[in-house]
């Protein structure tokens, strides 16, 4: 892997050839998922505790082996579970997979999870987080042991609209990655205001033979090339 | 071929592709009426879908085009590759076989682990029982009391402070504590080995010096009567997850001709195995200590004959079964 690229995505490569793209997530985002489960488990705990001790003795031995649960396997339970996360990682968008893609194993969840206590020491999760940072992909000790990954959901590309647009013929010739950026501007289009929509519609103003002009006029027309890429003609 | 023309042409397969793999995904309840789910046919739509993602990404054709066929061939992937290790099925394997070959399997370990915590007990109780005075550079005084009181012959519960809850309390309290500590003794065998050690000889040592110390007094065979029966499973179960915790510490240091990490993930994949086992041996013996070593009314020779056959049977476990099953 070249040192050079900030980029951290992981590819995974399938029997069929395919690589699906993983993309790892960072110490600051598995931090604030780790607090958040920190704070749900609190919260059952106490409730939990409120709940058994009225009941007295065989309440309170419940209580222990529940407590246990709760510290050891609350994460294993729903890491199996379909989304591949916990409540703390679901809201802020991540998950647990293995290294090639496919979902978590009950036995690489318990590993990564009893792992948590050497991940912990020396003090304060010090294992974990100086290799989540030294490593590209993210991983803690109880990870690398498991040869799990905790990664960012995939998010959906905007589907590309352009009603109503009129397709215009390229002015030069477009090699596949151009048009792609293109396509790819148009599909951002949405997303932007129209100020910087122009701004950047006259970078490309080059593709619809308008090089160095700008303005709405212009960014229609650069549009117009983005559906004649997509294989509207007029 | 235009990215439109292309998704005009295959938009049908993916439809029927997506639909088949909500259902079996569950992420979408199956209505009656639908086909019933189809290995073959999803195998098959997702050959061709990996070859249209393929194309698509050769084509540099839109994002959303690709994003649609990454995410089908994603989900068709998991859908076809996933393991399932859950279940009665496996958990029957894991205690008829895998468990009991695992720790033969690492039996090197496990002797180490054995030695690290009983060579320290041994030493321990020895010198406590002589020098009784050397109770307190383990514990201190308070505790000592403690114990003797625990161990008396006078004690309704026997291996409990007067003030303990009861059984029931004690399990779900033995089953927090010994159970962790188990966790730990393995985990931290990551550190090279050093964490498992030292739970190890902790934990001998501890036991050692009571015993010795105990014995001094003349509360053995309280004591002994206690702790013999639940012993088979936990004392096993601690040197099994110590000898885990070791093996998982060795493959680090040792990797033999893997890389490090796969030297770590070999070893992980058949420590959890052993850890697995570890958790059940401890919940057996969670439950033995609450409702059977502690009761004072049981005479100490019918605890003794108990003890006898449950080291028998643990021991018998680990060193025959599943030499010959398939």
């Amino acid at each position: 892997m070249a040192r050079d690229v900030l980029d951290t995505v992981v590819a995974a490569e399938t029997p069929e050839g395919i690589l699906l793209e993983l993309r790892p997530a960072g110490l600051s985002v598995r931090f604030c998922a780790f607090l958040l489960d920190w704070l749900i488990r609190l919260v059952i705990a106490y409730a939990a505790a409120i709940a058994t001790v009225l009941t007295g003795a065989f309440g309170v031995g419940f209580w222990l082996v529940f407590y246990f649960l709760l510290e050891w396997f609350y994460p294993v339970a729903f890491e199996l579970g379909r989304s591949g996360a916990t409540p703390g990682k679901s809201i802020v968008g991540i998950k647990v997979v293995m290294d090639n893609g496919l979902p978590v194993t009950p036995a690489a969840s318990f590993t990564r999870n009893l792992l948590r206590f050497a991940d912990f020491l020396p003090f304060m999760f010090g294992a974990a987080i100086v290799s989540m940072l030294l490593r590209r992909d993210g991983k803690r000790l109880g990870d690398l042991a498991a040869a799990t990954l905790v990664v960012h959901r995939p998010q959906r590309a905007p589907k590309v609209k352009l009603e109503g647009v009129a397709p215009v013929t390229p002015a030069v010739a477009l090699a596949a990655e151009d048009q792609a950026a293109i396509v790819a501007l148009a599909a951002r289009a949405p997303t932007l205001t129209a100020e910087r929509l122009n701004e950047l519609a006259a970078l490309a103003s080059a593709v619809s033979g308008d090089a160095g002009k700008a303005g709405p006029n212009v960014t229609r027309r650069v549009l117009g090339v983005a559906q004649w890429a997509m294989g509207r003609r007029a | 071929m235009t990215p439109l023309k292309f998704e005009a042409l295959y938009q049908n397969e993916w439809q029927e592709l997506e639909e088949r793999l909500d259902v079996a995904l569950k992420r979408k309840v199956a209505d009656k009426t639908a086909q019933p789910l189809r290995g073959e046919r999803i195998a098959a739509l997702y050959r061709r879908a990996c070859e249209h993602l393929a194309l698509a990404r050769a084509r540099a054709y839109p994002a959303y085009l690709v994003d649609r066929l990454d995410r089908m061939t994603a989900d068709a992937h998991q859908v076809i590759y996933q393991q399932r290790e859950l279940g009665g099925a496996a958990l029957r394997r894991l205690v008829a076989r895998d468990f009991p070959r695992a720790v033969r399997a690492s039996s090197g370990y496990v002797w180490l682990a054995t030695a690290l915590l009983a060579v320290p007990a041994l030493v321990l109780g020895v010198l406590v029982y002589f020098r009784p005075g050397l109770i307190l550079s383990v514990v201190d005084a308070a505790a000592a009391a403690q114990f003797e009181q625990m161990y008396s012959m006078s004690a309704e519960s026997i291996g409990r402070t007067r003030d303990a809850g009861s059984d029931w309390t004690m399990f779900g309290f033995y089953i927090r504590n010994n159970v962790g500590i188990a966790f730990q003794c393995f985990a931290s065998g990551l550190a090279a080995g050093l964490g498992s050690i030292f739970y190890l000889v902790y934990n001998g040592a501890l036991f050692g010096a009571i015993a010795g110390y105990l014995t001094e007094r003349g509360l053995g065979s309280t004591f002994y009567s206690f702790v013999v029966t639940h012993g088979a499973f936990e004392l096993t179960a601690i040197a099994l997850s110590g000898a885990a915790g070791l093996k998982l510490g060795h493959s680090l240091l040792a990797p033999g001709r893997r890389t490090r990490r796969q030297s770590l993930v070999h070893a992980a994949r058949e420590c959890v195995v052993i850890v697995y086992g570890v958790a059940a041996m401890l919940i057996v013996a969670a439950a033995v200590e609450a409702f059977w070593s502690s009761a004072a009314w049981v005479p100490s020779a019918v605890k003794f004959a108990v003890a006898g056959i449950c080291w028998l049977v643990v021991f018998a476990y680990l060193a025959l079964q599943g030499r010959h099953a398939g």
